[in-house]
């Protein structure tokens, strides 16, 4: 199989087989022309060359969800496949097939819902069932599990292992390795658009995997070096409400020169933790840094000049132009007290500090992997001398190369005696970076850990809402 | 008869035709904007679906055909608005305002060309008053169903998947484009149609401008039904109650400028206090490009 894009050859010369009945993992780094093989044997994009066989149906569920948020579930699911009677739909069918396929695959949702006020873990249920009433003998997932909170993720592959069970084949598109190891029984490992290596699952490691992605060792994290801690934001009582997300009554303490870890499960409060200290939404309570108080009615302009630097979690639609190119994303927001002759520097410097590829400051932003766009949010955000970096989940949806790289800059950013507040909902994230980790549940703090006295199991308990 | 009640009476009969083209506009812009092109051509359609119809009705003497010209022409101008919006991917607005000022002058042409007279029209065999009703009634049933196409019919299910999001629609093996290209000429015949009353059946001939805006006003009351035909009926129903105010209002002695500014007032204050919290078809005026 073979598939150019302009100049960069996304699969070049790859064989792949599935088996009925079998999990099979397709890992790589972005770019590595996983998602690409997905799409062709889905029939989505062309091949120039090579082809595709499957003994029935394909289905494919994609990264960002294909549904229609102001539409029912039932209408996503049978979009386009509605049971008729006459020249109407036969809305009490269509009803009765979406509940049997519901508990068919052990899939509950309520066919009525709109699916816009669901929560993403339901989404991707319905996204799934959408893909099951085509009775696919094969199912392509690509990054299923990117938006799915840690407790979702067990039961979602449950599912994918009941689907297997039946005979369907699964492939599994992904970079989140430990869940290759937990699920698959075979895994391809593609790098720049070929396979590099097959392994049957139970055969090989986590460690050996990412080698073969990245086609040499992990590069480590930066280490941490000794910091001073004088407090740098001080928190009382702040409450706030993002959208559906509320916080109440939260306090404590980042440092300079210190990352504070917030774990927890999505939907608990992070939202409006981070939106709050943005300046976007206002909050009661108080907030000092530095020792100025900050104003409940900030703007982030306000905040942004105070130092504080928010890397939002919606790089696509809260950090980035898509139309734009790299040069105008990465001086946004800068381009008045920056020279405009300055412009290209700064997009430089980015491109060099985070090995943005393609290294081309005129490249167009929503041309480029997401760990690319990432690449450049977190560049943006870090470059000055930023006192408070707010990182909102700033590794979702990139792969291992790209998330090290940009837990390394955090890393150095601490060390230059900036106060990290990482909030994330990846525990190994947290574990691996943080210096103290505080547990959110409930829009409340629940649990206070230093690096040294961490607790895997106190912290998990603790985020599903138990006691520790 | 009580005064008064005769009054009002009168006042309801008047509104009920006041609003009938602004109902006949409003459902073909719902269910233009419903599939995700936002249609302001619908004064130019209306404009011709009203000169089509003198002219066919003036040569046949059949108001009857003169109504299916009116309706065919409505038709017409909206396939040129679908397909610059589907095919050529051109920003709505404008080619909406284009055909705007293309169909009134086409029109204004049109009645020096046929009539030697520029202005009106002569007249021509129209509907009367059981015609009038019948076109009354019309809208009511054409508003009911264009609910339940939209909400129980495949392709009206499909149109909406289009207005939302056209790339998901696609991804479900729907044709988005011809999708969205036959929503606007449906909805192009339907507004047509408020063209076709006001000159065969509120009056006998057309005259230039006289349209009057009314595609506009059908505009905001799509927005002000929430883009839902008994949404859109009703915001009609509340302009034209403004619109038949005006003449009882003159009628009183109030001065008749500051009355004609009445409805458009009323279409004004309603958007300005309501179209802040109204959500349209995610996918509503934006092209839609396969990749």
């Amino acid at each position: 199989m073979r598939r150019r894009f302009g100049a960069v050859q996304a699969v070049d010369g790859v064989d792949l087989e599935l088996l009925p009945g079998e999990i099979h993992a397709l890992v790589g780094e972005n770019g590595a022309g996983k998602s690409t093989l997905a799409a062709i044997a889905y029939g989505a994009v062309r091949a120039d060359e090579g082809s595709v066989d499957a003994t029935g149906v394909v289905g494919l569920v994609h990264q960002h969800f294909k549904l229609i948020d102001r539409l029912r579930v039932w209408e996503n699911v049978l979009l386009n496949r509605e049971p008729k009677r006459g020249w109407t739909i036969d809305v009490p069918a269509a009803r009765a097939r979406v509940l049997e396929l519901a508990a068919k695959y052990g899939l509950a949702v309520d066919p009525d819902a709109v699916v816009e006020t669901l929560p993403v873990g339901i989404k991707q249920r319905v996204e799934l069932l959408r893909e099951l009433d085509r009775e696919p003998a094969v199912l392509l997932l690509d990054e299923p599990t990117a938006a799915l909170a840690p407790s979702e993720i067990a039961s979602f592959f449950e599912t994918v292992r009941g689907l297997a069970a039946r005979g369907t084949a699964v492939l599994v598109v992904t970079h989140k390795l430990a869940e290759v190891i937990a699920y698959s029984q075979r895994v391809t490992v593609m790098r720049a658009g070929a396979v590099v290596a097959r392994h049957l699952t139970g055969e090989t490691n986590a460690a050996a995997i990412a080698r073969e992605m990245v086609g040499g060792d992990v590069a480590a994290l930066a280490t941490r070096a000794e910091t001073a801690s004088k407090a740098l934001l001080e928190v009382r009582g702040l409450s706030a409400t993002s959208g559906t997300s509320a916080l109440s009554g939260a306090t404590f303490d980042v440092r300079a020169g210190e990352i504070v870890g917030i774990a927890g499960i999505e939907g608990n409060g992070q939202s409006a933790l981070a939106d709050a200290l943005a300046g976007v939404v206002p909050f009661s309570g108080e907030l000092r840094l530095a020792g100025v108080t900050l104003r409940p009615d900030d703007s982030p302009a306000a905040r942004l000049a105070r130092g504080i630097r928010v890397i939002p979690q919606d790089r696509r639609h809260e950090a980035l132009i898509l139309d734009w190119n790299v040069r105008d994303n990465v001086v946004l927001g800068r381009q008045r007290t920056l020279p405009r002759a300055g412009y290209e520097a700064a997009a430089r410097e980015v491109i060099d500090r985070f090995d943005v590829r393609p290294p081309d400051p005129g490249a167009i932003v929503g041309m480029l992997s997401g760990g690319n766009q990432q690449k450049i949010v977190v560049g943006r955000l870090l470059a000055g001398d930023p006192k408070l970096v707010v990182a909102y989940q700033p590794t979702r949806g990139i792969d291992v190369g790209a998330s090290a790289l940009v837990q390394s800059r955090l890393i150095e950013a601490r060390n230059a005696g900036a106060g990290v507040l990482l909030i994330s909902f990846e525990l190994d994230e947290i574990f691996a970076c943080a210096d103290r980790v505080l547990v959110i549940a409930g829009g409340a703090f629940v649990g206070s850990f230093d690096r040294a006295a961490i607790d895997r199991g106190r912290v998990g308990a603790l985020m599903a809402g138990g006691q520790a | 008869m009580n005064p008064l009640l005769a009054g009002i009476l009168a006042l309801l009969g008047l509104t009920l035709v006041k609003a009938t083209p602004l109902i006949y506009a409003a459902l073909g812009g719902v269910l233009s904007e419903r599939s995700g092109v936002v249609n302001i051509g619908l004064e130019g359609i209306m404009i011709a679906g009203a000169f089509t119809a003198v002219v066919v009705s003036g040569l046949t003497g059949s108001p009857l055909l003169g109504a299916l010209a009116g309706v065919l022409a409505g038709a017409a101008i909206a396939a040129v608005l679908a397909f610059a919006a589907t095919r050529l991917g051109v920003d709505q607005i404008v080619a909406g305002t284009g055909l705007n000022i293309a169909t009134l002058a086409a029109a204004a042409f049109g009645l020096v060309l046929i009539y030697h007279q520029p202005g009106a029209s002569r007249e021509v065999p129209a509907f009367g008053h059981a015609g009038e009703t019948a076109l009354i009634v019309l809208a009511f049933v054409a508003a009911a169903t264009l609910h339940v196409v939209l909400t129980r019919t495949p392709w009206g299910l499909h149109v909406r998947a289009c207005g939302e999001d056209p790339s998901a629609a696609e991804a479900a093996g729907i044709d988005a484009l011809r999708t969205r290209f036959s929503a606007v000429v449906v909805g192009g015949a339907i507004a047509s149609l408020g063209g076709v009353y006001l000159s065969l059946a509120e009056l006998d001939l057309y005259s230039d401008g006289m349209t009057a805006g009314r595609g506009f006003i059908a505009l905001a009351a799509v927005i002000f039904g929430r883009w839902t035909p008994f949404g859109a009926t009703g915001a009609a129903l509340f302009f034209g109650f403004f619109a038949a105010l005006q003449y009882s209002l003159q009628r009183a002695g109030v001065p008749s400028e500051l009355m004609q500014a009445l409805p458009y007032l009323a279409a004004l204050v309603a958007l300005a206090g309501f179209a802040g919290r109204v959500r349209a078809p995610a996918a509503d005026g934006v092209p839609y490009v396969r990749q």
